[in-house]
């Protein structure tokens, strides 16, 4: 399965230029929150979608979907694609947490303080379901093919490749998009910080988005990265995560048939210690820095976090033809997945 | 309570918000779904955002009749409490 084109809306920026650039000059993102009390968290800045997107469609859009949407949209519009990218033969692969926390507790609450249990808008109960960002996608960007939104918290995007690759070898489709997006929201800090002690401190937000076709299928142009390999598991309660995470990455480097030598790059989440520490004992220093680990620049962007990282590696691939970069990351529930990429040529 | 004018006014705001429109793109014979392209969650959207506005309660059996402005009048100036 190669990648022939990627976009990344970000902190850094709506466009994969300054995502690129972004990440190339490593600065943190960590900002006040508007209308927020002393609150820091890495959003997508100016992102108005009324704005961005235009004021048909987007009354009532959330945030999230307006992140998909445009992400989609900047995929499809790379100045490679042409009308027969979307239809039936493309298919959308979306990661998300929950959908958008934001929204249905908004939707819940109106119903509670409204005069009457009903005088709630209809517009936004599709906001509310966890799949109103793809579907959205597929409506604007008249995307035909398979419609897929899954649920994989931090590790979303590459449970997706996983799910790619199977619509793709089941002839389901013959282009896919894959990505994730996440929005920054009041409801979703204060979830985090309630939901588990070990909750990041630091939120941001983004989306990104790659256009997959199968290795076999002849494309205009070079690609851009090949999957070489996708493995996930699961660390049960009570084991250490280290072990988990380390067995993942080696069954990946094994099934793209290299070993941790031949890795260029290999970078985590930057959100779990013990997804760190794995990989400093698997891999060389060198190749833990040659790119940046997100994380600590922008904040724990939920579903998007490993799209990015995925961005980040193909933001970088000119400087390494024929590389190879591990990817990790971890849900902090348990579930754990790498993936090996090979880089082929500059964006 | 608006006066009667003012309602009026308000209604056309309120359909044109729900609706993406500029009040002046909308005429009152204007049909929503042919004309406008709206769809039926804007639509039942309408009827919400009147119900709760002006709290009335307007019976769903009444929305083939709201399908312009001039409809929606009418049907509003039929509701009970209006």
């Amino acid at each position: 399965m190669k990648i022939t084109a990627w976009s990344a809306l970000s902190p850094y920026g709506h466009t994969a230029a300054d995502f690129t650039q972004g990440v190339r000059d490593r600065r943190p993102t960590a900002a006040l929150v508007p209308e927020e009390e002393a609150q820091l968290g890495c959003l997508v800045p100016d992102f108005d979608p009324r704005v961005v997107l235009g004021k048909k469609g987007t009354r009532d859009m959330n945030r999230v979907t307006a992140l998909a949407v445009t992400a989609v949209g900047s995929v499809l519009d790379d100045g490679t694609q042409t009308a027969a990218g979307t239809g039936p033969d493309t298919a959308l692969v979306l990661g998300t947490t929950t959908g958008s926390v934001q929204s249905m507790t908004d939707f819940t609450r109106s119903s509670l303080t409204g005069d009457r249990p009903y005088d709630v808008e209809p517009g936004v109960i599709p906001n509310s379901v966890m799949n109103c960002a793809a579907a959205q996608c597929a409506i604007r960007h008249r995307l035909q093919g398979p419609n897929t939104t899954l649920a994989g918290g931090r590790a979303a995007a590459l449970l997706g490749l996983l799910y790619a690759r199977r619509l793709l070898r089941a002839g389901r489709a013959r282009t896919v998009l894959c990505g994730a997006a996440e929005e920054y929201s009041h409801a979703r800090t204060w979830l985090e910080a309630r939901s588990r002690d070990d909750a990041p401190t630091l939120l941001g937000e983004g989306a990104a988005v790659l256009r997959l076709t199968p290795a076999e299928l002849p494309t205009a142009a070079p690609p851009l990265a090949r999957v070489l390999a996708v493995h996930t598991r699961h660390a049960p309660p009570g084991s250490d995560p280290a072990d988990t995470i380390r067995d993942t990455v080696s069954a990946a480097l094994g099934q793209a048939r290299i070993t941790a030598s031949d890795v260029w790059s290999a970078t985590g989440s930057g959100l779990d210690t013990a997804e760190d520490d794995a990989l400093d004992a698997l891999f060389p220093r060198q190749t833990r820095d040659r790119l940046p680990t997100l994380g600590p620049l922008v904040g724990d962007t939920g579903a998007a976090a490993s799209a990015l990282q995925l961005a980040t590696v193909l933001a970088a691939g000119g400087q390494a033809p024929g590389g190879h970069a591990v990817i990790t990351s971890t849900d902090g529930q348990g579930l754990v997945a790498a993936a090996v990429l090979r880089m082929e040529r500059p964006h | 309570m608006l006066t009667t004018d003012a309602r009026q006014i308000r209604i056309t705001e309120i359909v044109c918000d729900r609706l993406e429109l500029e009040p002046e793109e909308l005429a009152e014979t204007d049909r929503f779904v042919e004309e406008h392209g709206a769809d039926s969650l804007a639509l039942i959207g309408v009827l919400a955002a009147l119900e709760k506005e002006f709290k009335v309660t307007i019976d769903q059996s009444e929305m083939p009749r709201m399908a312009h402005l001039a409809g929606v009048r009418e049907v509003l100036s039929e509701t009970k409490g209006w």
